[in-house]
């Protein structure tokens, strides 16, 4: 793995993805090339009224312009700054930090469930398997949000060619519910097929992808949020608890966890 | 000529004054993957009981202005998993160690010493009789001069290098705690632990971190911290390692102009786990600024 950096990026683009979603890219990060789907960077807000930094994952890099992407939601007071920033801004980066997902072979069927903010990783990962060569008709994308409004760079996923399966929870765009319920069906369908699954969402909707997988004897692996306050393993404070007793820390031992391991709480 | 930073506490010699905090760097192998530890005047591990302890269920951390408040239990390895696992690795560095040890009971603490005073390892030790994230001992050891006289007196008889006491700031008078630690044989003091604090989410009524109260470290809580490092500097002999957040070269030399030989970094860490490198670098430039040769010739020179 390679060893974390901590440096002075610029916003080198804004976009405004609408209800209170953004996307940054920030450059240059020299390690840029080597993040992985999953990894994440921990992010030191230019306030000083907040001390300790946010932790992002990475949506998407470009390796030869050093440059790092993130797409957030206005969420509280530090993702509300980085909404206000403009292009120019600088941004002080810390990363790559955590465990990235591994790559299912390409005979696999990955099957990727997003919830809400979740789905930046999850959009990286069906990217660079597509980089590797696996075929975009072999990876079913479930995005599920509360409305059509919450589900975002929808054009850019369809343009990947994955088999995009969305859902609502008023039912404004796709499937009307929660997102697990059109997995399960697909799974059902689906059960004589090798399958990967890989999620990252609110808790809620992990727990249950953690039990299909469970279920149907799926393997497959989460990406799972904890209050970070350091993000390099030395504070012990982003712990969740195991099936196996104990706890891991999500910043370094994840945050990307085998389906089985945690014990998801909501 | 570059300014020294070198500096001495009880016969041990520091290649600088900034130590890393118990508890805000583990056992050093993260820190090490970021840059080489010789960059530190010395690792202080977490702190190290008899038994595993797995530490408090989460949510164990709580943001607060200028802060954080934590209560992750004390979780460490053990002693047995300390000495196969930890110091090997420990061993490999080119800086000082001192081992931060806790109990329950007053055995508890000779048992981790002693087995530590066979591990070369371990330069000096530093006995935690302050902290606020357990039920049983920790603090109580911490706020009765007694308890703490006794503790570090236990300790010193099968600990044969220097002892350290760490310091709670909870206390009425901390100076009489330091002068009863000195008593007991300690060589040095570590001044403060964390704070007790607590906070409540108000939509559900209910406390922010699963054991209630935390202790609250940071920035916050540094002028609570220089008043005691002053406090015990004029009534204690004791050499006084000064800790309570400190961010960057300013609050260092704050500290030592109160009378502390050393500092500890700990939250700091958090937000930037390269902080000491900063320090140790600005500090430099500070020390060659006020024409001063060594670092040692700021303790204690606040003029009142
Ligand atoms: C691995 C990982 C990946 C993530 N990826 C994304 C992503 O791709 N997109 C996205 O939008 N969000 C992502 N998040 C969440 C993001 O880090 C922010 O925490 C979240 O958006 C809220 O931050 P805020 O400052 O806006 O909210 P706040 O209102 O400041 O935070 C909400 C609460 O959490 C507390 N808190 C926040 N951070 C910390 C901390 N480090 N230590 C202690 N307490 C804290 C605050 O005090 C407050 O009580 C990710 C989190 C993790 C752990
Ligand atoms: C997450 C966390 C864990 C800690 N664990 C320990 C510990 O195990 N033993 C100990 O003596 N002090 C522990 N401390 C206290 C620190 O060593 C230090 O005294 C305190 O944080 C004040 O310094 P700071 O403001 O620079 O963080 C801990 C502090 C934090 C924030
Ligand atoms: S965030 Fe500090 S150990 Fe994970």
């Amino acid at each position: 793995m390679t060893k974390p950096t901590c440096e002075d990026t610029l916003v080198v683009k804004k976009r405004d993805l609408k209800n209170d979603y953004y996307s940054l890219v920030l450059a240059p990060f020299s390690q840029a090339k080597s993040i992985q789907p999953g990894q994440f960077v921990h992010i030191r807000l230019p306030s000083t009224d907040i001390y300790f930094r946010r932790a992002f994952s990475v949506a998407s890099v470009s390796p030869v312009k050093e440059e790092v992407e993130i797409i957030f939601k206005v969420f509280g007071r530090g993702t509300k700054i980085l909404g206000k920033l403009c292009k120019g801004n600088s941004l002080d980066l810390l990363g790559p930090l955590g465990v990235p997902f591994s790559f299912p072979n390409k005979k696999e069927r990955a099957v990727i469930v997003a919830g809400g903010v979740g789905f930046p990783p999850l959009m990286f990962l069906a990217e660079k398997m597509i980089e590797k060569g696996h075929n975009p008709k072999q990876i079913e994308f479930f995005y599920g949000g509360r409305s059509k409004a919450e589900l975002v760079e929808l054009s850019r996923l369809k343009k990947m060619g994955i088999k995009l399966h969305l859902s609502t929870d008023d039912g404004s765009a796709g499937t009307k519910g929660l997102v697990i319920g059109p997995v399960e069906q697909y799974l059902k369908k689906h059960l004589k097929e090798k399958i990967k699954l890989f999620g990252c969402g609110p808790e809620k909707m992990l727990k249950a992808v953690d039990e299909l997988g469970l279920k149907y004897d799926i393997k497959g692996q989460l990406a799972i949020e904890a209050l970070m306050p350091c993000g390099v393993g030395i504070c012990l404070g982003c712990v969740v608890p195991l099936k196996a007793g104990g706890f891991a820390r999500v910043c370094c031992d994840g945050p990307v966890f085998e389906i089985g391991v945690v014990n998801i709480a909501c | 000529m570059p300014a020294d930073l070198k500096c001495k506490i009880a016969g041990v010699e520091f290649a600088n004054p900034i130590m890393t905090a118990s508890g805000c760097a583990g056992y050093g192998e993260e820190l090490a993957q970021i840059y080489p530890l010789s960059n530190l005047g010395a690792l202080v591990t977490k702190s190290i009981s008899l038994k595993v302890r797995p530490g408090h269920p989460p949510p164990r951390t709580v943001e607060t202005p200028g802060g954080l408040l934590n209560a992750i239990g004390l979780a460490n390895v053990g002693i047995d998993r300390f000495l196969k696992e930890k110091v090997p690795f420990l061993e490999k560095q080119k800086t000082k160690v001192i081992v931060n040890v806790a109990g329950s009971t007053i055995d508890e603490y000779v048992e981790v010493c002693s087995r530590l005073n066979d591990c070369s390892c371990a330069d000096m030790i530093e006995l935690n009789i302050s902290c606020p994230n357990v039920n049983e001992g920790g603090i109580e050891f911490g706020t009765s001069p007694k308890l703490t006289e006794k503790t570090v007196a236990a300790a010193r008889k099968v600990f044969k290098r220097p002892i350290i006491a760490k310091l709670a700031p909870n206390v009425t008078s901390i100076a009489e705690i330091a002068n009863a630690a000195e008593q007991g044989g300690a060589d040095a003091l570590s001044i403060i632990n964390s704070v007790i604090g607590t906070a409540v989410d108000i939509d559900s009524w209910q406390p922010l971190l699963t054991n209630i109260n935390g202790g609250l470290t940071g920035p916050a809580i540094k002028p609570i911290a220089l008043a005691m490092v002053s406090s015990v500097y004029r009534k204690c002999n004791l050499p006084i390692i000064g800790i309570g957040g400190i961010t960057d070269y300013k609050d260092v030399i704050e500290y030592l102009l109160y009378g502390a030989t050393a500092v500890q970094v700990g939250t700091a860490l958090f937000v930037d786990p390269s902080a000491p490198l900063k320090i140790v670098k600005d500090l430099k430039k500070y020390l060659k600024e006020k024409k001063l040769k060594s670092v040692t010739e700021l303790i204690g020179k606040v003029r009142r």
